[in-house]
């Protein structure tokens, strides 16, 4: 196998990395916020069962997780999971991911002054208004921080679909590298991942810099 | 009446921190709400903004009720989107200022105007203008919150509560958050505001403020009105004993 063919079927595995990615951030950014309001939910049924829910995921290995969501259909129901194999992948990452970020919405809303409610409050905000209007963007502000964690975090947890033997990248690094008795597939992997990250880490920052305009 | 408070009571846990409160305040009133800290001054006005819920008493605004007592002896609030309507007769100003750290001194002005009252951008943004105007603050309609000292910060809260045309304003320690030297102009605007009949209740640590601009002043200690009248009587010839001895206080 030459350099070249081997660079382009990773690139081809680098793409499935990123579908995954990004599927995994469209689902689990509003996903959380959904799970982070319903934690705080008046009915104490709907708070028990996300915490439940919060624990469990947080408590247990994403890898295990992902197996359990693909392999669990066909053990628990006796279900064909011919087909099953991407959205499977894609339901135990963004359940993962919703909620780490649901737990940092929550850090991030509990952390706004109570007179920012009540001033809202007192000029006559609905409550949806005050949340959307005066909550959120502060909260947005505060969090981006530990979200550019979670989500450098989330390039390289993408490695994790090799579980499920998706071919994304360090799938194919694995198998190129067997098959081929060579470690550069791994650096090439490497590098991939690198550059992803930079690409993130750089757009985050550039984010943080735009919402520098208050303090 | 614009507003009128009765037989008011109100507890934190085994706490009663208004006991029997009654007061009404007349259009263009400026009553000044003095007494000792942990005394219900505050909790009295985060009860008439609704910001707390009373146990028992009635509310009412321009004569309409908004909170009463039932037989069973429990305050019963009206519905919310009736409430909405109460709230809009009153604006507080808070001791923390409270501003909207992310939204310029403009639009701290004109937001809840054009997405609360539903009132023309032009308009809002006119009026909000003329309010900075008359604060002394006009050049930094384009400013945002942490830009502005504390003393700029409160007259901007003060213009963000006007700009909704309230027919009665609340203060809960304005300048006690101030420096000594920012305190003046932002008592020197409450004053000019009671000069233009503006109602206002104001609760205060600034006694020679209360005593030159109230028309009124009600002492409180221990969740009940103590004494009050006119600030004269009150400050120099004070009846109760308990006014005298916080009183005294002041006088060094």
């Amino acid at each position: 196998m030459t350099l070249s063919t081997m660079l382009s079927t990773m690139a081809a595995g680098m793409g499935r990395t990123c579908g995954v990615f990004i599927l995994t951030l469209i689902g689990s950014l509003p996903l959380g916020m959904i799970v982070a309001l319903l934690r705080k939910s008046r009915f104490a049924l709907v708070r028990i069962i996300i915490r439940a829910y919060i624990s469990v995921i947080r408590g247990t290995p994403l890898m295990l997780q992902l197996l359990v969501w693909y392999f669990g259909p066909y053990y628990l129901f006796g279900w064909s999971i011919r087909g099953w194999r991407f959205p499977a992948l894609i339901l135990g990452f963004i359940l993962n991911y919703a909620a780490y970020f649901a737990e940092i919405y929550r850090g991030g809303i509990e952390s706004i002054p109570v007179g920012q409610h009540e001033a809202a409050e007192v000029l006559g905000y609905t409550k949806a208004q005050t949340f959307m209007r005066i909550i959120l963007p502060q909260v947005i502000k505060r969090i981006m921080p530990s979200v550019t964690n979670e989500v450098i975090t989330l390039v390289k947890d993408t490695s994790l679909a090799f579980t499920l033997a998706y071919q994304e990248v360090f799938s194919l690094a694995k198998q190129i590298s067997a098959s081929q008795t060579s470690f550069m597939p791994f650096v090439i992997a490497g590098v991939f991942y690198f550059v992803a990250n930079y690409i993130v880490a750089f757009a985050m920052e550039r984010i943080e810099k735009a919402l520098d305009y208050y303090k | 009446m614009i507003l009128e408070m009765n037989h008011i009571r109100k507890h934190f846990d085994d706490l009663d921190v208004l006991k029997d409160i009654s007061f009404g305040v007349d259009s263009g009133e400026v009553v000044s709400i003095i007494g000792p800290s942990g005394s219900g001054k505050s909790t009295l006005l985060r009860c008439a903004t609704f910001l707390e819920k009373i146990d028992g008493g009635e509310i009412l605004y321009m004569g309409e009720k908004a909170a009463y007592t039932d037989e069973s002896g429990n305050a019963v609030y009206v519905h919310h989107q009736q409430l909405r309507h109460f709230r809009s007769y009153c604006g507080l100003v808070f001791q923390q200022f409270n501003l909207f750290p992310h939204y310029t001194v403009l639009r701290n002005l004109t937001d809840a105007p054009i997405h609360v009252q539903h009132r023309e951008r032009e308009e809002a943004e006119a009026t909000a203008m003329e309010l900075l105007g008359k604060m002394g603050i006009k050049d930094k309609a384009l400013a945002y919150p942490y830009q502005l000292s504390g003393g700029q910060q409160q007259r901007v809260a003060i213009a963000r509560a006007l700009a909704m045309r309230p027919e009665i304003l609340f203060f809960d320690e304005p300048t006690s958050a101030l420096d000594p030297e920012l305190t003046g102009e932002v008592l020197k605007v409450i004053r000019q505001l009671a000069e233009e009949k503006m109602t206002m209740v104001v609760v205060t640590h600034e006694m020679p403020f209360a005593k030159a601009v109230s028309n009124r002043v009600i002492f409180m200690a221990g969740g009940v009105i103590v004494e009050q009248g006119d600030p004269l009587k009150v400050f120099d010839d004070p009846q109760e004993e308990r006014t005298k001895q916080f009183l005294q206080v002041f006088e060094r």
